[in-house]
């Protein structure tokens, strides 16, 4: 049994100090407890009270190494806003506010320059990484995404499709699993779905009547590509797209609802509806939970299962302003982090909902976009037109009872 | 408790010896043998019994008249002490000793001149408890032994009660039996006044000053006392002086007791005393039942994003009918383009001066602004959204072909030239001098222009197809502040300094004139049903117009501390809001209900803070987001903000 009032930092000596006793090379770790997957943040009795557990039983107390707070590693300038992000192993690809996209190493160096678009990049996304090549997306504000195509070798870069078809901005790509697929989401209202396999032909545009043939195709840049199916339910503009399964798309949009819709038949199979605009929506596989980022300061939990479809499972509130986008962690079922419009990205675990793990402020202005690679690697950029790099060690050795 | 004697105490019960015999009976002789019976009876007869031998006793002659007999009263000496003996008529004269009885008993004495009822007592018995008995009698058998037949009677009742013959008595009901008089009196009989008793006004207790030894602070000093002896004995606010005295035992008799007591006494009959009826209302009462803010939900809350780029005061704001973008007017000569969701300047435009006023045109198919720049109204497409749509614009624009004969209008349409083109300029109105305020018709060709003159000329309607412009009105009604299109219906609302007046476009004719009932109009919005209007006024009230119900304000709200600059509706959501130069924003909910007998319900629900005043202006336009329940805000500040 240990003292009511211990805090965490109590328990963490405790539970060394058996550690220590047991083998004599013990170093000094730091722990954090759960008590029925709820860390403990507050002293003990304090934390029982407000959980309602019996005093009467035995509480079990977990104990896990503490997660060490994320390492800044690289600070990269961009000419403009910063986008959207997403990281790979080795590079980083950003979409700025400067009509372009951009590749940078790891290391924080500018590779290449991706330009074409003749609006704002809203989104970009890998396709395919091979050692010679490899394919990549960027939605725009000017209604088109275009795939290109990255010789890494030569460093050069190659518009192959352009993707025509949205009547708005194009705010969020994604890319399906088998990596053949990916879906847009617009302000028009509009998902639609679209081959990612780069071909020699271009696909049948209809005419605009009113324009010549001549003109259009000297604007265009890469192979024309249409739609393979477009997915209309939405009342007001998609602002995020995300492939939760091989064949489920899910979106979040404008309208205060998040659509899962079945890719191969184009029909919704069910709606999440809130009470905000939601902002992004980011699925981990692990928990098999949506997270969402909505126009007010919470961070909302679903589950994408549940038939009645507004059941909200947990709600994360530290932010003080718009949650712009959420990530969860692609290697660890409980943390994610989110990047909001008070300029802070937080780290969370969804085992302490009450207060983030980590609190990231090292951003100036609004934080737009954010990312998690698998080798743990956070990412965050903004309207600072800075790009934030965090070198997260997650471990989740050491698990004790 | 003392022993109870055994005996009765015998100390006051001494045997007397009978008193009854008259001493004079035995002593008469007994002649008369009728017996005890009224004399009266022998009254007419000459004799008045029989004596022992059965002869008539005759009754004495009595011939004595009134004067004999005064005459022996006077003379005779023992008259006094002569009776007539009613049962032989004949006169005695009583003894000297029967005279003393007779005294004695009036004395209520006993008879016996030699019984002494003070005799000493004499006990027979001790009233001490003595250890041997009195008698030496043995108990008696039947007190030891149970008695036959009391055990027959009690085996009686017990089968009597058993069989129910004898029923337990019933247990005596002690509770005092009251009647209430006037149960049945009516309260507004005479009787009744009654229960209207007003109790006399009650004294004041006696506080510290009237103690024999008041505190210091109660005792006047040397100038009050003075003041105290000049003031009118009415006028004074104690009608005593307060004095100290070492103990209650020094303090003398009170010389105005009799004086205050008769002064309470007229106070208490002269003093009529009535009943006065006061209106007891409940303050809570008089609050109208409003519903909640938080059951209203939604409405914009909290500051979310501040659109910072503009160096002066931002006057004006519009939003594209998609809710994408936003643009703003200012005083730094320029219009900004933003990005709704991100604050993110898209577009700047340089314009010749400072920006009035600026207009999305509502229609979704064109993407068109119009703005106010000095004399000039100009039309702006700023190539942001769908690329075919604004590209529609554009040949929309360009498809105007000019007609065969010039006709004469009051402004000048001119086509920008190629530097304007480039930055997005289509078309330039121009006006004979500064426009103030442009609004679009809900049908997007339509709009109109007010025009800071005194003139007819104020207020003008062009139609962007056919480049055409015409002034509707022929004379001047006063300072035009701000002119609006019905959403719906061909109205027209023109807003002079006090009065709305509505104008019917097809019958060309005032409809109806509204008294906003404020000093000075700033600006006005319409409810999208197009049945209320709300007023903004530079004296800081805001009027709620219903047209269906009268031409006054339905309800004048005075939320803001300073005047109105801009109010505005929310196109779905029951929501209105209106910027002051308080700095403030306050959102309210005015539900407007199909049915025409409910009034609207306005609710003021939030007030949004975030301007920082400056030059004495806070808010200088406000407006919502077409599908969104946000509220963007421009102030003087040089910022946008949005609440959502």
């Amino acid at each position: 049994s240990v003292p009511a009032a211990s805090e965490t930092t109590d328990l963490s000596h405790l539970i060394n100090k058996l550690l220590a006793a047991g083998n004599a090379d013990h170093k000094y770790v730091e722990f954090d407890f759960l008590i029925n997957g709820q860390f403990l943040r507050v002293p003990l009795v304090t934390h029982i009270e407000m959980e309602n557990i019996s005093t009467e039983e035995v509480v079990e107390i977990e104990y896990v190494e503490k997660y060490m707070a994320p390492q800044p590693e690289e600070c990269i300038f961009h000419d403009d806003w910063i986008s959207s992000v997403q990281a790979t192993e080795e590079w980083i690809l950003t979409g700025c506010y400067d009509q372009t996209a951009r590749i940078w190493s790891l290391e924080g160096k500018s590779i290449m320059t991706v330009a074409g678009h003749t609006e704002v990049v809203k989104d970009v996304a890998w396709v395919k990484q091979d050692s010679l090549s490899c394919l990549l997306l960027s939605a725009s504000m000017d209604q088109t995404v275009l795939l290109w195509e990255w010789n890494v070798e030569k460093n050069k870069v190659k518009a192959l499709h352009c993707c025509r078809g949205h009547a708005g901005s194009v705010d969020s790509i994604a890319v399906d699993c088998t990596r053949t697929k990916f879906c847009s989401g617009s302000w028009d209202k509009m998902l639609k779905i679209w081959s990612a396999v780069p071909t020699d032909e271009e696909d049948e545009m209809e005419e605009a009547a009113n324009r010549p043939r001549k003109k259009q195709k000297t604007e265009q840049l890469g192979l024309t590509r249409t739609p393979l199916a477009t997915l209309s339910g939405h009342t007001e503009a998609v602002s995020s797209v995300l492939w939760s399964d091989a064949e489920e798309i899910c979106s979040a949009s404008w309208d205060h609802t998040i659509k899962l819709w079945d890719a191969e038949t184009g029909d919704v199979k069910s709606t999440l509806t809130g009470n905000k605009v939601f902002n992004s929506v980011s699925y981990s596989p692990l928990c098999r939970r949506l997270a969402s980022g909505s126009t007010d300061r919470h961070i909302r939990l679903w589950d994408p299962r549940s038939k009645d479809g507004s059941l909200v499972l947990l709600s994360l509130t530290s932010h003080t302003g718009w949650v712009t986008s959420v990530k969860w962690s692609p290697t660890h079922e409980h943390q994610l982090i989110s990047g909001s419009l008070d300029n802070i990205v937080k780290l969370w675990d969804t085992r302490s909902c009450k207060a983030p793990l980590y609190d990231l402020a090292a951003h100036e202005d609004k934080v737009l976009c954010v990312d998690w690679t698998e080798a743990g690697l956070l990412l965050s950029g903004g309207a600072d037109n800075k790009l934030y790099c965090y070198r997260y060690p997650a471990t989740a050795s050491d698990v004790g009872a | 408790p003392p022993p109870a004697p055994r005996a009765a105490s015998a100390r006051n019960s001494v045997p007397c010896p009978p008193l009854t015999p008259l001493p004079s009976a035995p002593l008469q002789d007994i002649r008369n043998t009728v017996g005890n019976i009224p004399m009266e009876w022998y009254q007419d007869f000459p004799h008045i019994g029989y004596n022992l031998d059965g002869k008539k006793i005759y009754k004495p002659i009595r011939n004595k008249d009134e004067l004999d007999m005064f005459l022996e009263k006077m003379e005779n000496p023992d008259y006094w002490r002569t009776v007539q003996d009613k049962m032989t008529g004949a006169d005695i004269k009583l003894t000297d000793e029967q005279v003393d009885l007779v005294h004695r008993l009036q004395k209520g004495q006993f008879g016996d001149v030699h019984f002494d009822p003070y005799e000493p007592a004499v006990d027979f018995f001790t009233h001490e408890v003595m250890i041997h008995p009195v008698t030496n009698r043995p108990a008696d058998k039947r007190s030891f032994i149970p008695s036959l037949i009391e055990k027959e009677k009690v085996s009686k009742l017990v089968h009597a009660i058993k069989m129910g013959w004898i029923k337990p008595r019933k247990p005596k009901d002690d509770t005092p039996t009251y009647y209430d008089l006037w149960a049945h009196e009516d309260p507004n009989s005479i009787l009744g006044r009654h229960k209207m008793h007003v109790p006399a006004p009650k004294m004041k207790l006696p506080g510290h000053e009237e103690s024999y030894n008041p505190p210091p602070e109660y005792l006047l000093s040397e100038e009050e006392k003075l003041a105290w002896e000049q003031q009118e004995p009415a006028e004074r606010k104690l009608n005593f002086m307060p004095q100290q005295y070492r103990c209650l035992r020094a303090v003398p008799a009170y010389s105005r007791f009799i004086h205050e007591r008769f002064e309470r006494c007229l106070d208490l009959y002269l003093c009529p005393r009535q009943r006065k009826m006061r209106v007891n209302v409940d303050p809570e009462d008089l609050i109208p039942k409003l519903p909640k803010p938080r059951d209203l939900q939604p409405f914009p809350t909290t500051q979310a994003l501040v659109y910072r780029g503009h160096t002066s005061l931002v006057r004006c704001l519009s939003v594209s009918p998609s809710g994408q973008w936003l643009v703003s007017g200012s005083d730094d000569c320029t219009v900004r383009f933003w990005e709704v969701c991100t604050a993110r300047c898209m577009k700047t435009l340089p314009v010749s001066g400072v920006v009035k006023s600026v207009a999305w045109n509502p229609n979704p198919t064109i993407c068109l602004v119009a703005i106010c720049v000095e004399q000039s109204v100009l039309l702006v497409n700023p190539c942001l959204g769908d690329k075919l749509l604004y590209g529609a614009t554009d040949q929309l624009l360009e498809s105007y072909v000019a007609p065969e004969e010039e006709r004469v209008q009051p402004m000048q349409w001119v086509t920008a030239n190629m530097e304007e083109h480039s930055k997005g300029v289509r078309l330039v109105v121009q006006h004979s001098k500064a426009v103030k305020q442009v609004t679009w018709h809900g049908k997007g060709d339509y709009f109109a222009s007010v025009v800071s003159d005194n003139s007819n000329m104020q207020v003008l309607i062009h139609q962007t197809s056919k480049r055409w412009s015409q002034n509707p009105f022929r004379k001047s009604k006063g300072l035009v502040q701000c002119v609006l299109f019905h959403p719906i219906r061909p109205y027209f609302f023109v807003a002079t300094q006090r009065y709305v007046r509505v104008y019917n476009l097809l019958k060309q004719e005032l409809t109806k004139k509204l008294m906003t009932n404020c000093k000075w109009v700033s600006s006005m919005a319409i409810h999208p049903g197009g049945d209320n209007i709300i007023c903004g006024s530079y004296d800081s009230k805001l009027a709620w117009f219903d047209l269906d119900l009268s031409t006054r304000p339905y309800q004048l709200l005075r939320h803001h501390k300073k005047a109105l600059r801009s109010v505005a509706f929310h196109k779905h959501y029951p929501l209105f809001a209106s910027g002051s130069d308080d700095g403030t924003v306050i959102v309210c909910h005015g539900m407007v209900y199909n049915d025409l007998l409910q009034n609207p319900l306005l609710v003021p629900v939030k007030v949004l803070k975030g301007h920082v005043l400056t030059l004495d202006l806070g808010v200088l336009d406000v407006l919502f987001h077409p599908t969104q329940p946000w509220v963007f805000s421009s102030g003087a500040d040089g910022t946008v903000r949005l609440y959502t």
